[in-house]
């Protein structure tokens, strides 16, 4: 290969793993927000089944949730009785609890943000950082495959330098019609820490949802599997929902 | 008759003799005080910040040490403490729940690890109820009180007879809730205690999180770490037969640990430096007196004695030497290491530093067989064995050609 050659085969190479980078990374952050908005709407109402598998046995409780905008959600245990009547409220980047039995009110701090929500393997974080998913990581797509009739796009995200965000990267996959299929967690080393995936897309609310989304962790067999048994989507929902008094008396 | 020899020839040379005791007397006597005090600042520092909270040993449900989840339970904590009662060594034993929580007063909400524990047994084990500095530590008819550090309290605005608002999790996942009374604030001046941690009783706590009577873990202690570090095999039998997990005060402070041993191998550098220093002074002044004896030896070989006799008299003498100087040494070591021993070592302005350790102002050297013996025999062997460097040269010595030299 003389050096002209070689040149231009450099530069076609760099070109071609360059190049489309820049417009597929543009790519991949609309279809993560896409994937989001799919999944929140500006509004919602659902109703929603949780199982939490342990080894020492299974537990399930049913809550109802309402979403606003990207940045409030309410979410309020129906059962079982020993449990209904909790509530966990998040406006923007804080998180208040209700907890029926000490009639009060709690803000989060901080430092609680990742622990578990009421048990189960999803943490405070995972109920309201769609925002944060979106625009705090850089998406870069690694591959788009073919699978029953739809493409299915395989995203990588890495948090931004400097955000406080403890996972290495985000492995998140999304169907064509931006459904949310999977999320895989890494931790900074690189491993795996927890998958949540999709075990079921249905039609709700007149669009193809995530019925069935299970949350696992790597290293164990503990799961925890949301259904979602009925919701509504870009519906009037007030905004006197999300606010603290109406998480201590409830007027909905 | 050879010995008899070597002490007399040891006192033709007053001073020079001597001196030489004297640096060996010094260095050993540097040893003795310096190893004792090092090792009794290990054994402070250990007491010090295991008696504060941990204990000298704990049983533990398997993977407790990597997931302290409330879940994880252990089974027959009555068995284990059956058997551990059976063991003279240990004095005190106590069963703990640890959850982690949310604690709020108000607005304001903090983290915390809240601990439940019995007041009658917790104190053999943790230092937390001698260091409330307000208000009292929990009794044995306690229900709904919690005491916590003074940190903690200072971070969520409390003090002693305010409410406290606890929100955790169960150990079946359902929401652990309670409100209760601060009692008391303690003070260890280690940051992770005073900011993290709260103790309430552990019926309200097992009742609390649903634990059903169960525990996390067992703590014990025994009047010294020593005695249940004796005990290490014994108490990993009973935890094998029970399916928990021992855990020996090592890997209950793995970081205390990896500083003591950092600091033993810095320090005995030191030590290993400061031997072979005086070892070899000590030895270039004997080999020269050997030497400048020569003409000496050449008349006792011309008289009959045979070079070997020589040559142990020489290394007799060494011997002789070594030992007069590690003897005064050990002497004057133990006389300093006692007296320190009854009266502790005040390091003025350190008690900032020594408490993030849970370690007490004062410092009390030990004295062991160890700590007395290690230094001293260090040199004297090493000189004894060095010893044979003059005795191979007066072996080689001829008399006429020894007489003839000046």
């Amino acid at each position: 290969m003389n050096t002209h050659t070689r040149r231009s085969f450099i530069f076609l190479a760099t070109a071609t793993i360059i190049t489309p980078n820049i417009a597929l990374a543009q790519d991949a952050t609309s279809i993560i927000r896409a994937a989001y908005d799919n999944w929140r709407a500006t509004s919602s109402h659902a109703v929603i089944e949780v199982l939490i598998s342990r080894s020492s046995g299974n537990r399930t409780m049913t809550m109802e949730s309402w979403t606003l905008g990207e940045e409030k959600a309410l979410v309020r245990i129906t059962g079982p009785a020993r449990d209904a009547g909790n509530a966990t409220l998040q406006v923007g980047n804080r998180t208040w609890v209700f907890n029926p039995r000490l009639s009060q009110v709690i803000q989060l701090p901080a430092s609680a943000m990742s622990q578990s929500w009421m048990g189960s393997d999803f943490s405070y974080n995972d109920m309201n950082k769609t925002e944060q998913t979106v625009n705090d990581y850089t998406h870069t797509l690694l591959e788009t495959r073919r699978s029953g009739g739809h493409s299915i796009y395989v995203i990588e995200s890495v948090p931004k330098r400097g955000r406080p965000i403890v996972w290495g990267k985000l492995i998140i996959t999304v169907r064509d019609d931006f459904v949310l299929l999977g999320q895989d967690f890494y931790d900074q080393r690189g491993q795996l820490v927890r998958s949540m995936t999709t075990d079921r897309v249905g039609v709700l609310g007149g669009r193809p949802y995530p019925t069935v989304l299970t949350m696992s962790s790597a290293n164990s067999n503990e799961f925890t599997r949301m259904t979602t048994r009925s919701a509504e989507f870009n519906i009037e929902v007030p905004t006197y929902l999300f606010t603290r008094s109406n998480l201590q008396n409830p007027r909905n | 008759m050879l010995e008899a020899l070597a002490w007399r020839n040891i006192w033709r040379q007053p001073i020079r003799s001597a001196l030489s005791i004297i640096s060996m007397a010094l260095t050993s006597m540097l040893l003795v005080f310096l190893l004792s005090l090092q090792f009794g600042s290990y054994e402070t520092m250990k007491s010090g910040s295991l008696r504060l909270f941990d204990g000298f040993g704990q049983f533990q449900p398997e993977g407790y040490a990597d997931d302290p989840d409330i879940s994880r339970r252990v089974e027959n904590a009555d068995a284990i403490i059956a058997a551990l009662q059976d063991l003279p060594e240990i004095t005190a034993i106590t069963a703990r729940a640890t959850g982690f929580v949310i604690l709020a007063n108000g607005d304001r909400s903090f983290g915390a690890a809240v601990v439940g524990i019995d007041p009658t047994n917790e104190g053999g084990v943790s230092a937390l109820a001698s260091i409330i500095i307000e208000g009292r530590y929990l009794q044995a008819n306690d229900d709904g009180t919690i005491v916590i550090g003074d940190g903690l309290a200072r971070n969520l605005h409390l003090s002693v007879g305010d409410t406290v608002v606890m929100l955790g999790s169960g150990s079946d996942g359902s929401v652990a809730a309670d409100v209760l009374t601060l009692v008391g604030l303690f003070h260890s001046g280690v940051n992770e205690l005073d900011r993290q941690i709260a103790q309430m009783p552990l019926g309200r706590f097992q009742e609390t999180f649903a634990l059903n009577g169960d525990v996390n873990t067992i703590a014990l202690s025994g009047a010294h770490l020593s005695d249940i570090v004796k005990i290490n095999t014994e108490l990993r039998e009973i935890a094998r037969e029970n399916n928990v997990v021992y855990r020996n005060w090592e890997e209950l402070q793995p970081a205390l640990k990896q500083m003591i041993t950092l600091d033993m191998g810095t320090s005995g550098m030191m030590y290993v430096t400061l031997v072979t220093v005086v070892v070899f002074i000590i030895l270039n002044t004997l080999y020269m007196s050997v030497l400048e004896r020569t003409r000496e030896f050449g008349g006792l070989l011309a008289v009959g004695m045979r070079p070997g006799q020589i040559g142990k008299m020489v290394w007799m003498e060494l011997i002789f030497l070594s030992l007069l100087g590690a003897g005064i040494g050990i002497f004057l070591g133990s006389a300093i290491t006692l007296y320190l021993k009854s009266t502790g070592i005040a390091f003025p302005g350190m008690e900032e530093i020594f408490a993030q350790w849970g370690i007490p102002a004062k410092i009390y050297p030990i004295y062991t067989p160890f700590t007395v013996l290690a230094g001293p025999s260090a040199i004297v062997g090493s000189i004894c064995l060095l010893g044979f460097i003059p005795y191979r040269h007066i072996l080689g010595l001829e008399p006429v050609t020894a007489m003839a030299s000046t």
